[in-house]
């Protein structure tokens, strides 16, 4: 209780960018350990960044970068890379897709998704008339990436207790919270509400076309959560956080 | 409503156009000039009309401009769905919070100093200082107070009692020694590197001027890892360093799984490739995490659970 008295005055405001070794020390004990010291840094592998020109750097860059060289940096994850081919959502997507560690798998599924996709639109691109063909997005990766977008939803509901009774409580959710609800909408949706003879790709591409227009089960259920929240604003002052 | 009236912005004017006009009609009815009527003369004006014999002077009738009756207040602090505009609205002194926010943020820019260039001493080096034990909670106490320390202003003449508990962090980069290239019989430069990862191990020589050939353990790469994920992770130094069809390589790599070869060959490739290239790009190299040893291992399995971490079927009886 002292120690926290003293920390009061010192790391109250933004003190989180400018005191480093207190939040280092934050814990002594770590509770969730990893083989990594806590004084290792995530590291950056964008290629841009490291191409601009000294001159060119903000004030803020510098002093990252200055601050980034005493510190020792983890190792790269075997699932990042430079190359054009890899999207950080593209991985996040084909590990939660992964099942008992096959990623081999995994990674062949995503990729004949994003092919069955391409496949469609140039279909419809071909069929459509002239006027038409600037409207029909045939990348798939824009397609996927908004197509998750539209199906992340914006509140989100949280069981809080009171008084012996549970309410639903409308709650603001995280950017991460929400993308991972989305992608584990589209994959249960495709695992369970398919035919028998239906491999997951196709629909799966099927799916993620059908959420870039903003149609489908997945955004119907991203309404009803939202409905419901809506139903439910009466108990929102039960959040304290 | 509760606690004093609230005046609104619109209230407010109402009132002010209120009181010209009627410092007008005042000016009208004592046939003076309404452009020169002064506060002055409005006072007379109305001690003229309105004669009271009250005590008290407030209590007399008066007509000031309406900023003087009304006293100034906070405006409504709040939107018309009720909620408030700042964020420090429910503490009660919303201002008085922000200024010290705002303060303690100048306080924490002072610190910027000695940022890079050093750290304090760890819990054990002050134990060796100190010769006796010390607890988490003290020696975090202790930081905390010279972290404190350095936020107050004359700071310089303390500073040679307190660099007794900051060391030089040197630049990472310094640690390591980057070996000079060397020239095989043909004249070809090339430079060899090792690297593990998990039980794999593996050493790389990469040779100068070639065509982008990579060969492991003999075997050409497309063969040997059939994967797309470990070519993109062999090749990942080399796309970093804009050096794809310009560098020849030849692997042995043994133990480990496929993908663990993979890391292993990446690190040793990457760790041959410094020789190759200046050190601002070394430095960039680890930045981008491709020099660091991977330290994760497979973790043991304890006693009382069926795995590292998963703990056997609870059963209630």
């Amino acid at each position: 209780a002292a120690a926290a008295g003293l920390a009061a005055p010192v790391s109250g405001a933004g003190g989180l960018t400018a005191l480093p070794s207190l939040l280092a020390l934050c814990r002594l004990t770590q509770v969730r350990w990893s083989r990594y010291d806590p004084s290792y840094v995530e590291p950056e592998v964008n290629k841009e960044l490291y191409r601009k020109p000294w001159e060119e750097l903000t004030e803020e860059e510098k002093e990252k970068l200055e601050l980034k060289a005493v510190q020792p940096i983890k190792a790269a994850p075997p699932s990042l890379s430079t190359s054009v081919f890899s999207d950080p959502m593209i991985s996040k997507f084909t590990n939660m897709m992964m099942k008992d560690g096959n990623k081999v798998l995994a990674r062949s599924l995503m990729a004949q998704t994003l092919e069955a996709i391409k496949r469609k639109q140039l279909e419809k691109y071909h069929k459509a008339p002239e006027d038409e063909k600037e409207t029909i997005e045939c990348n798939p990766y824009v397609i996927f990436h908004q197509a998750l977008k539209n199906c992340q939803p914006i509140i989100g509901l949280s069981s809080i207790t009171k008084g012996g009774k549970t309410y639903q409580v409308p709650v603001p959710l995280k950017d991460n919270r929400k993308r991972f609800l989305a992608m584990k909408w589209l994959i249960t949706e495709c695992r369970e509400n398919k035919n028998r003879r239906m491999l997951m790709p196709e629909k799966l591409s099927q799916e993620l076309l059908q959420a870039f227009n903003n149609e489908g089960p997945i955004i119907k259920k991203k309404h009803v959560l939202h409905k419901m929240a809506e139903a439910n604003r009466a108990y929102a002052h039960f959040r304290w956080w | 409503a509760s606690g004093p009236e609230k005046y609104t912005e619109e209230f407010i004017k109402k009132q002010i156009e209120e009181f010209n006009l009627g410092k007008r009609h005042l000016a009208n009815m004592m046939g003076e000039d309404p452009e020169t009527f002064t506060q002055e003369d409005i006072d007379r004006a109305v001690a003229y009309l309105f004669p009271s014999g009250l005590f008290d002077k407030q209590a007399r009738p008066m007509m000031k401009h309406p900023t003087e009756i009304f006293p100034e207040q906070r405006k409504i602090q709040w939107g018309e769905d009720g909620r408030p505009f700042h964020f420090l609205f429910y503490t009660g002194k919303q201002s008085y919070y922000s200024l010290m926010h705002v303060s303690m943020e100048n306080i924490c820019d002072i610190l910027n100093r000695n940022l890079a260039g050093s750290r304090w001493l760890t819990k054990i080096e002050l134990e060796e200082m100190l010769l006796e034990k010390l607890s988490d909670d003290d020696y975090s106490r202790f930081i905390q107070l010279l972290e404190k320390l350095m936020t107050l202003p004359c700071v310089d003449m303390e500073e040679k009692h307190i660099r007794k508990f900051s060391k030089e962090v040197p630049m990472q980069l310094k640690k390591v020694v980057i070996e000079p290239l060397k020239y095989d019989e043909r004249g070809v430069a090339f430079s060899t590197g090792e690297g593990t990862r998990k039980t794999a191990k593996a050493t790389v020589v990469v040779y100068d001027n070639g065509t982008g050939k990579i060969t492991v353990n003999g075997i050409d790469i497309l063969h040997y890892f059939p994967v797309l994920q470990d070519r993109e992770q062999l090749l990942f130094p080399f796309q970093f360093l804009d050096r794809v069809g310009k560098h020849d390589m030849v692997c042995t790599v043994s133990g480990g799984g496929r993908s663990t070869q993979a890391g292993a060959i990446r690190l040793a490739s990457a760790k041959a490739l410094r020789s190759f290239v200046t050190e601002k790009e070394v430095e960039f190299m680890r930045q981008a995490g491709l020099l660091t040893l991977d330290p994760r291992v497979k973790e043991r399995k304890k006693p009382g659970q069926e795995g590292a971490r998963r703990k056997f079927t609870w059963k209630k009886r």
